[in-house]
């Protein structure tokens, strides 16, 4: 059978919706985006060019570098400990009988929940009067935290906030990567007298590094979402200590009225997503690489 | 039937522009349709459509399909959205301080013609001229709906009991405040007020300044230095005043919620809350005018009616009905007295005065009073932006973090001039 086509449009025919829909979502905004970042518009007076100026003002007032950290700060938290979380459930879940099935699912829940209503629920156990939390410390004795309102932990607690919504998915990945493990290696292993530590530091995380490698792009990438979150539980605040990336965009546009303003900040977070992607296939390549040649 | 022939790839091309125009294209609404955009929840949202629901069963000419927009900030967003794309309500309302952009922007339809006799009765501190200072040479952009001030409420029972009176001065704010808090387990606020521009323009004003003075932006000057300072010491220092948590009407339901649960003694919100406050409160709310300090002054607050640019005559002509309709008196008195918010009509308050309703109701009459010390806002197009941008931030850091007041309203005052 030939794969040539019978008519030398058909290639272009095929590809066409993919590269419309690219274009017109992806590609277009980025564009006007682009050329807007060299403008000062609110959306109702006429765009006038202020060639670098928006950068210039977002640099100067410290906000980029100040939001640039925080992201990328919420984006290691939720990484690291999702990842973590993650892992360690599977490892102990890892196991039959109804009632981890049943751990395995409650822990899950929480993933297929809206991050709307995630975020009201925590909002709700969070309030330092009449919260959950805030109760159940009381009772023991342990002063009240602020959870949401101090500057200085509004970061951790959102960060926590994501860890426990998205935690039961890197749990069902790693269990998917531990079920590929063939028992029998484990078990020869065991034989010859290897610890469980052994087991797992020379066996099991070995071939659980791709699904750790899987779990930590595709957290990293929700971290640098997230919105919804920010913007049910604190609008940002308090004194912008979680205005990350995305709701800083927003408030731009939709608080500000600068869209040239908004437009290049989304160019930056761009350039910033393009760079750790680079560095990470770099990554990948040299330890694929390293691979090939042991 | 439609052959694979008959369909060339020009006609593909043609169908999906035709597509495309139809899906940007303005919304045509049939012919005495006015489309209402409003901002509101609970129960003024109720009385709301009430009322637009006996607008359509009282006539047949026009009906009025109103459509829920989020809070007056997400509203906003969604007006100029559609000014942008020309998708347009035929009647929406605004806040104030944004009035002088739109209107600057030339997006606003003049309603002038809404009639004469609807203008002279207008409350004029409430009107589009009485709310601005140089407002006056502009045509009429807006008619005033929901407007408000704030007051204090405080728990009436608790302030019995504890022998306390309605501060009428700032050291007495200060005093009941500290008298009122209960600390540990139990624990009381004396005093909450979300940490927000209009509470902060009133202490500005309290304090014998403006925003803009001898045509000049100072934000107050020493005025507004010694309004930050308040604050700073109440929640500081005297450790009496809880700055709720979250932006914007987050932090107002989280003072109203205090106040409600016995967590806050007292609080300042907007007169819009009487009804809400009264309602769901477990015990005997009380209503004050807010303290002076070298004088008595509160700003205006909530929205007004506006009406886009470029709307077809009969959709315009509509509209304006709709507007007469909310303006006479019964409608006008029947949206203050199951609200809260001022009588925007001098009939209307006449109503409310004649039908013995405030005598009744003494915390309602309490914002109107309160207008003989109201400040006027200046008209200024780039009001909103000192508002959203420039100020609102920075207080919620300059109480939070303690920051040096006078250098936190420099920095805002350079933002509020940046281009």
């Amino acid at each position: 059978m030939s794969l040539r086509p019978t008519r030398a449009w058909h290639p272009y025919a095929m590809l066409a919706p993919t590269v419309i829909v690219l274009g017109l979502f992806f590609l277009l905004p980025l564009a006007l985006a682009f050329h807007q970042s060299f403008h000062a518009w609110d959306l109702l007076t006429p765009p006038r060019p202020v060639g670098l100026a928006n950068y210039r003002a977002l640099w100067a007032s410290g906000e980029l570098v100040e939001i640039a950290a925080r992201t990328l700060g919420y984006g290691v938290l939720v990484v690291s400990f999702s990842l973590s979380f993650g892992l360690g459930l599977a490892l102990l879940l890892d196991r039959e009988g109804r009632l981890y099935a049943f751990v395995r699912g409650a822990v899950f829940s929480a993933y297929v929940v809206s991050w709307v209503a995630v975020a009201l629920l925590w909002l709700w156990l969070l309030d330092p009067q009449s919260g959950l939390v805030a109760r159940a410390a009381r009772g023991v004795g342990l002063p009240g935290v602020d959870w949401l309102g101090d500057p200085d932990l509004v970061l951790f607690t959102l960060a926590g906030v994501t860890v426990w919504k998205i935690t039961g998915y890197a749990m069902v990945c790693f269990l998917a990567g531990l079920q590929d493990i063939p028992r029998s290696v484990l078990e020869a292993a065991a034989l010859d007298g290897a610890t469980p530590w052994l087991r797992f530091r020379r066996i099991v995380w070995p071939l659980l590094r791709p699904t750790a490698a899987f779990v930590g792009t595709t957290s990293l990438i929700l971290s640098f979402q997230a919105f919804d979150v920010v913007r049910v539980m604190t609008q940002g605040g308090p004194v912008r200590a979680s205005t990350i990336f995305v709701y800083a965009i927003y408030e731009q546009v939709f608080v500000n009225l600068r869209v040239g303003r908004a437009s290049a900040l989304t160019v930056v977070f761009f350039v910033m997503l393009v760079g750790l992607t680079a560095l990470q296939l770099r990554v990948w390549q040299k330890r694929s690489n390293g691979r090939v040649e042991t | 039937m439609i052959t694979r022939r008959s369909l060339s790839r020009r006609e593909l091309a043609a169908g999906l522009a035709g597509l495309f125009a139809s899906a940007c294209d303005t919304p045509r609404r049939a012919p005495g349709e006015v489309a209402f955009w409003f901002s509101y929840g609970g129960n003024n949202r109720k009385v709301l459509l009430e009322l637009v629901a006996r607008f359509n069963r009282e006539q047949s000419a026009v009906r009025v399909l109103p459509t829920f927009q989020g809070d007056y900030f997400e509203g906003l967003v969604k007006l100029r959205t559609g000014l942008f794309v020309a998708a347009v309500p035929t009647v929406t309302h605004v806040v104030g301080e944004v009035l002088p952009y739109l209107a600057e922007a030339g997006v606003l339809e003049p309603l002038d013609e809404i009639g004469d006799d609807v203008v002279a009765d207008l409350e004029p501190s409430l009107s589009q001229r009485g709310t601005f200072d140089g407002a006056a040479p502009h045509p009429l952009w807006a008619l005033p709906f929901n407007r408000s001030t704030p007051i204090a409420f405080f728990n009436r029972p608790l302030f019995d009991s504890l022998g306390l009176s309605p501060p009428r001065t700032w050291a007495e704010l200060r005093d009941v405040a500290d008298r009122a808090r209960v600390e540990g387990d139990r624990a009381r606020w004396g005093f909450e007020c979300p940490v927000d521009w209009w509470f902060w323009t009133a202490l500005v004003g309290q304090a014998g300044g403006g925003l803009v003075e001898r045509g000049a932006l100072t934000l107050g000057g020493e005025a507004g230095v010694r309004a930050l300072e308040l604050w700073q010491r109440m929640v500081h220092e005297d450790r009496t005043m809880r700055p709720p948590p979250g932006r914007d009407f987050n932090a107002w339901e989280a003072s109203n919620g205090d106040f409600l649960a016995g967590r806050a003694a007292m609080i300042w919100t907007s007169t819009a809350f009487v009804r809400y406050l009264e309602d769901n409160a477990s015990f005997a709310v009380g209503a004050a005018p807010l303290p002076g300090d070298v004088r008595r002054a509160v700003p205006t607050g909530g929205t007004f009616f506006v009406m886009p640019r470029g709307l077809p005559p009969a959709e315009r002509e509509a509209g304006r009905a709709f507007l007469r309709w909310m303006m006479a008196p019964a409608q006008a008195s029947e949206w203050a007295r199951r609200t809260g918010y001022m009588p925007v009509t001098t009939r209307a308050r006449g109503e409310l005065e004649a039908s013995g309703f405030f005598r009744e109701h003494p915390n309602f009459r309490v914002a109107v009073d309160q207008l003989e010390v109201a400040q006027r806002w200046p008209w200024s197009a780039s009001l909103f932006r000192t508002q959203r941008e420039a100020v609102q931030p920075r207080l919620e850091a300059a109480v939070a973090r303690k920051e040096d007041a006078r250098a936190v309203l420099a920095a805002a005052r350079a933002a509020s001039e940046a281009p």
